[in-house]
């Protein structure tokens, strides 16, 4: 923090409230025209001056995009495979950071070079054989592609590691002497003192596998297996009338937008910690 | 270990019992990276073994399927298209990144004070990053509308300037996919600057007051050198970032108008799902591969956490 001293230095706190406004209004208005927009009858497009309380209010919008297409399905999709893909990651992670914070294996040294290096890799230029792959395994279309490669988290990985490493291992040795295994160990003494590491591992987790969009896309081509972003994706592309467009759109933005409120100070310390998304 | 001459019976018993002892003790851990192992493999590891095999290959996966040595390689340095797209995506990154590390970081020092709902604005400013590309790009579709009365064009036109194209042209389309992604990420960039900005002792602030610095020149002499490392960590990210560009492209513009804005991603894409070339693709995945195993190289250096790994 700055020193008071150097704060009377800086732009009056008036100017910085005022562009503070400015720059709000730029990312949160768009979000309030789109909810306006889809509670609005019968609008074809957005145009401005807009009134952002419509007359009357209506539900209209969702009713037909949730009869007309299959954007509930897609919702229930989501929220399976985002569930699913969460739990599963940060199960992983905290099974495999323990056995790499605190085991000595074989292949312990060439996994982990392994790991890291992967975790260099951005996949998006895997995402063609990825494909192929899954096709040759007759898996294209299945949950167990959607959700498959989210069971192993690189970044949980090193993140629960981490949190390992920062656990005095006299928790262990204790645990040890009163006979516990390693399961146990891991299970009753070290889990509990993960929490934190794991709710936020489990946020960023959630928000990346919700907002997902090129990977879905490839992996399902029927619409029923569609995940919502995905499907809304395909519902832009259709050139239905504006009402429509955002009632998708807040269906697919509450949700994040939700998990945002409760967990943005997981969510901050994700990022701070390491720099990185999930 | 193995040095010396023939070893005695005793020692060498020992030695045998103590790998076994070691193997033993290794077969308890296997469980716990039994999971991540597996999944590694099939969505990694044999994925990335594949790409060299299949783009040495004409398939479409259905009745197509024939191996055509390197002529996908021939085709990749004749592809005219995936020099526009190379074009494009450079000519993206060029506007996106020096635009959002500036743009975030402006925004950190606006909210590096102790002011009251602070913490709200903050909030306000991450709140596009969370938010999916698919959300964003049905919102951003109808906001960059051509028509006059279009949310942007409505708002140009109370600053007196004539309505644009947007999406619709060939010379507007590609800077306003930057400028979206701009609006979507310098939220997420600003928590990065924040950590790096409240990582510098005051006590610089205060000499440079008493050498009689203020104001924006507080921040030129000590705010931004301190921040180097900061700044290079944000290049390389949003870099990263930009060469895989595809959702927003995807849902608004499709790769055109006429190609302005088909990145290498979005050729990937249409070249494998589109025109079933799933070789060729494999092909241009490599070159991608390379691009971005470049960056990652100096990435390697700033990452803080491979800093903590090591």
């Amino acid at each position: 923090m700055l020193s008071p001293r150097t704060v009377r230095g800086l732009p009056s706190v008036l100017v910085t409230y005022v562009f503070m406004i400015l720059v709000a209004v730029t990312t949160v208005g768009p979000f309030v025209v789109m909810l306006s927009v889809s509670l609005t009858q019968n609008i074809r497009f957005i145009t401005f001056p807009i009134d952002l309380i419509p007359d009357p209010i209506t539900l209209e919008n969702f009713q037909t995009l949730y009869s007309k297409t299959m954007a509930l399905r897609w919702l229930g999709n989501s929220m399976f495979v985002a569930t699913v893909s969460t739990l599963g990651g940060v199960i992983t992670s905290t099974m495999a950071g323990y056995a790499f914070a605190r085991g000595t294996f074989l292949g312990k040294t060439v996994l982990f070079t392994l790991f890291l290096g992967i975790l260099m890799m951005p996949s998006t230029a895997l995402i063609v054989p990825q494909f192929v792959v899954l096709s040759r395994l007759k898996l294209v279309n299945t949950y167990t592609a959607l959700i498959g490669p989210w069971f192993a988290s690189i970044f949980g990985t090193f993140l629960m590691r981490q949190q390992y490493l920062s656990i005095p291992r006299d928790y262990d040795d204790a645990a040890t002497v009163d006979g516990a295994g390693l399961w146990q160990t891991y299970y009753k003494v070290l889990l509990p003192q993960l929490k934190p590491a794991m709710a936020t591992l489990a946020v960023l987790r959630f928000m990346g596998n919700w907002n997902d969009f090129l990977y879905p896309l490839l992996v399902t081509s029927k619409a029923d297996m569609r995940t919502l972003t995905v499907g809304l994706g395909t519902v832009a592309r259709s050139g239905g009338d504006a009402g429509l467009d955002m009632a998708g759109a807040v269906t697919g933005f509450l949700p994040t937008f939700l998990i945002f409120l409760l967990g943005q100070k997981y969510i901050v310390q994700g990022i701070t910690l390491t720099g990185l998304k999930g | 270990m193995r040095a010396g001459t023939t070893p005695a019976v005793g020692a060498r018993t020992t030695q045998g019992h103590r790998t076994l002892r070691y193997l033993r003790h290794s077969v308890a851990w296997y469980p716990f990276i039994l999971v991540n192992a597996v999944v590694f493999a099939v969505f990694n590891l044999v994925p990335w073994i594949s790409m060299i095999e299949i783009s040495l290959r004409d398939t479409d996966l259905l009745s197509r399927n024939e191996f055509v040595g390197l002529s996908n390689y021939v085709t990749l340095v004749q592809d005219q298209l995936l020099r526009r797209a190379l074009t494009n995506t450079f000519a993206y990154l060029l506007m996106y990144v020096p635009a959002v590390l500036a743009v975030s970081l402006f925004v950190a020092i606006l909210v590096n004070r102790k002011l009251v709902g602070v913490k709200l604005f903050r909030a306000a400013y991450f709140l596009p990053n969370v938010t999916s590309i698919a959300v964003l790009s049905l919102i951003f579709r109808r906001f960059l509308s051509p028509r006059a009365d279009g949310p942007v064009n409505y708002l140009l036109g109370l600053l007196g300037i004539a309505p644009q194209p947007f999406l619709l042209s060939v010379t507007q389309a590609l800077p306003s996919l930057a400028g979206i992604a701009l609006w979507e990420t310098f939220g997420y960039f600003m928590v990065i600057w924040l950590a790096g900005l409240q990582g510098i002792p005051s006590e610089l602030y205060d000499a440079a007051y008493v050498d009689g610095a203020s104001g924006w020149k507080l921040h030129r002499h000590v705010t931004i050198p301190m921040l180097r490392p900061t700044a290079a960590f944000i290049v390389v990210i949003s870099t990263i970032g930009a060469l895989q560009v595809f959702g927003s492209i995807y849902i608004m513009t499709g790769g055109g108008p006429v190609y302005a804005t088909t990145t290498v991603v979005y050729h990937i894409y249409q070249q494998a799902f589109n025109f079933g070339r799933f070789g060729y693709s494999s092909t241009i995945s490599i070159v991608l591969f390379l691009m971005i195993l470049v960056i990652t190289f100096i990435q390697g250096r700033y990452l803080r956490f491979g800093e903590e790994v090591y």
